[in-house]
């Protein structure tokens, strides 16, 4: 009888997972907000290792990075009920949270930025592991989306895209960024503009959507 | 268009401008609504940045730390909205009681301290019920059930008054907890709400400031937080309210407007 009961719960929360993994992002954070941990477990399912690779190559630390991986999620957990769908997805308000709390990290601990650079230059392909709680319909969805960013990312020149990078994944400023690259202030509005606006058409072309 | 702004969009969608320069920003595109196509011309850029970057599998050990934290939070909320039984507390005074009593309200909370310190602290109930009437002559306002709140007599319970700054001072809260526990209640008043982007953060300070949380008040300045820690109250020194970015930091960043010894 214990066997029997152990396989209908198993079975009951298999189904009540995978029907969560169906849900929109705009439904599990309206749920989130309930307090319903399932509902937060399953995005978390769908959306941390992204968020671990953002905190990762704003690091350049495996501890800490996870570390920022759990406080954004606690985070969400904490504030489902300030988020407002209709000012953006919730990857936006995700993926700014974790980026946030990346930097403040990395400025605070003043690690020194350990990325793994491919032989290229770009970033390395890390994303080989399946998590087992993923969706893999989920997984190759974003695996993806990637692919078509990074095609975009590449149709810009090497200084475009460093400029865009530095303000993005470092949060400098346009005077530190100018500072940096030893280049002068207009130059750096100039070729940030450029970028994003030829981003805007490269994503188009690829029908890339966020 | 005005040239200046027109520099400082791409950096906006960026999230890369000083405090200053984003404000600036922001009361111009709220003067000028027509500027926002330019936004919708720049965020897309930006928005796909982060899909740029290679996701990275966790290891299960965050999901489960998450989800313990989580499932704990989770619990102390079911608590907290239990109702509390009618009849007075005998014996013992427990910290779930208080838990579930002071987050019904601030109205509410002085009702029943009554109920349940009936018979034990005769002396407390006629503050209380005084308390009470002033709860409901001020429509409940937290300010002035902070202000006359009764120090509790169980010596496992503590009430702390939390002090505001320089720059908020008009602040008041109170934090009641059992040190040996790892929850609490923070009762606060006084403190304006803040632009869009910007968030109270509670702090509660050892070694290092631990985050505990991202408080947001009503128009009228209150707000009752249950604060959850993954280490017994009693093991921190102090108690602390920042401001911070949406979202909140990993240690204070912002302006200080609460902060008081344990």
């Amino acid at each position: 009888m214990a066997q029997i009961k152990n396989a209908s719960d198993a079975f009951v929360r298999t189904t009540s997972e995978r029907a969560l993994s169906d849900e929109s992002d705009a439904a599990l954070m309206t749920q989130v907000a309930r307090g319903d941990s399932a509902a937060l477990e399953a995005l978390y399912n769908r959306y941390a290792a992204r968020v671990l690779g953002i905190s990762l190559k704003i690091i350049g630390d495996q501890a800490l990075a996870e570390d920022v991986l759990q406080e954004t999620f606690w985070r969400v957990w904490q504030s489902a009920a300030t988020f407002q769908p209709q000012l953006g997805p919730l990857t936006s308000w995700l993926f700014r949270i974790a980026r946030n709390l990346a930097i403040d990290a990395y400025r605070r601990r003043n690690v020194r930025p350990q990325v793994l650079m491919g032989a290229n230059g770009s970033d390395p392909i890390l994303d080989a592991t399946p998590d087992p709680d993923a969706d893999v319909a989920e997984q190759a969805q974003l695996i993806l989306q990637s692919q078509r960013v990074r095609k975009a990312l590449d149709s810009l020149s090497a200084v475009q895209r460093q400029v865009i990078e530095m303000a993005y994944f470092y949060g400098m400023t346009r005077q530190e960024i100018a500072e940096a690259t030893g280049e002068a202030l207009g130059t750096i509005h100039t070729r940030a503009r450029l970028a994003l606006q030829k981003l805007r058409g490269e994503l188009e072309r690829e029908e890339f959507e966020g | 268009m005005d040239p200046r702004i027109e520099e400082l969009l791409p950096f906006y969608v960026l999230d890369a401008l000083t405090e200053e320069e984003k404000e600036l920003v922001e009361s111009y595109l709220a003067e000028h609504p027509e500027a926002r196509s330019q936004l919708q011309d720049l965020q897309p850029g930006a928005s796909a940045l982060p899909y740029t970057v290679s996701a990275v599998e966790p290891p299960r050990q965050v999901k489960e730390s998450l989800m313990r934290r989580v499932t704990a939070d989770a619990q102390a909320r079911q608590r907290s909205s239990t109702r509390v039984p009618a009849e007075p507390v005998r014996g013992k005074f427990r910290f779930a009681d208080i838990f579930r009593v002071l987050s019904l309200g601030a109205a509410t909370i002085a009702i029943l301290w009554a109920f349940a310190l009936n018979g034990q602290v005769a002396r407390l109930q006629g503050q209380v019920t005084s308390l009470n009437d002033q709860v409901t002559a001020q429509s409940q306002s937290l300010d002035d059930l902070i202000r006359n709140l009764p120090q509790t007599e169980q010596s496992d319970i503590i009430s702390v008054s939390l002090k505001s700054t320089e720059t908020q001072p008009r602040a008041l809260g109170q934090l009641i907890a059992n040190p040996n526990d790892r929850s609490a209640v923070l009762l606060i008043s006084g403190l304006p709400p803040l632009e869009p982007g910007q968030t109270y953060q509670v702090w509660l300070i050892g070694n290092a400031p631990v985050s505990a949380g991202l408080l947001t008040v009503d128009e009228n300045g209150q707000s009752v937080l249950i604060i959850t820690s993954e280490e017994a109250i009693g093991s921190f020194n102090s108690v602390g309210i920042s401001i911070e970015p949406e979202g909140g930091s990993m240690e204070p960043t912002g302006e200080i407007v609460v902060l008081s010894e344990l």
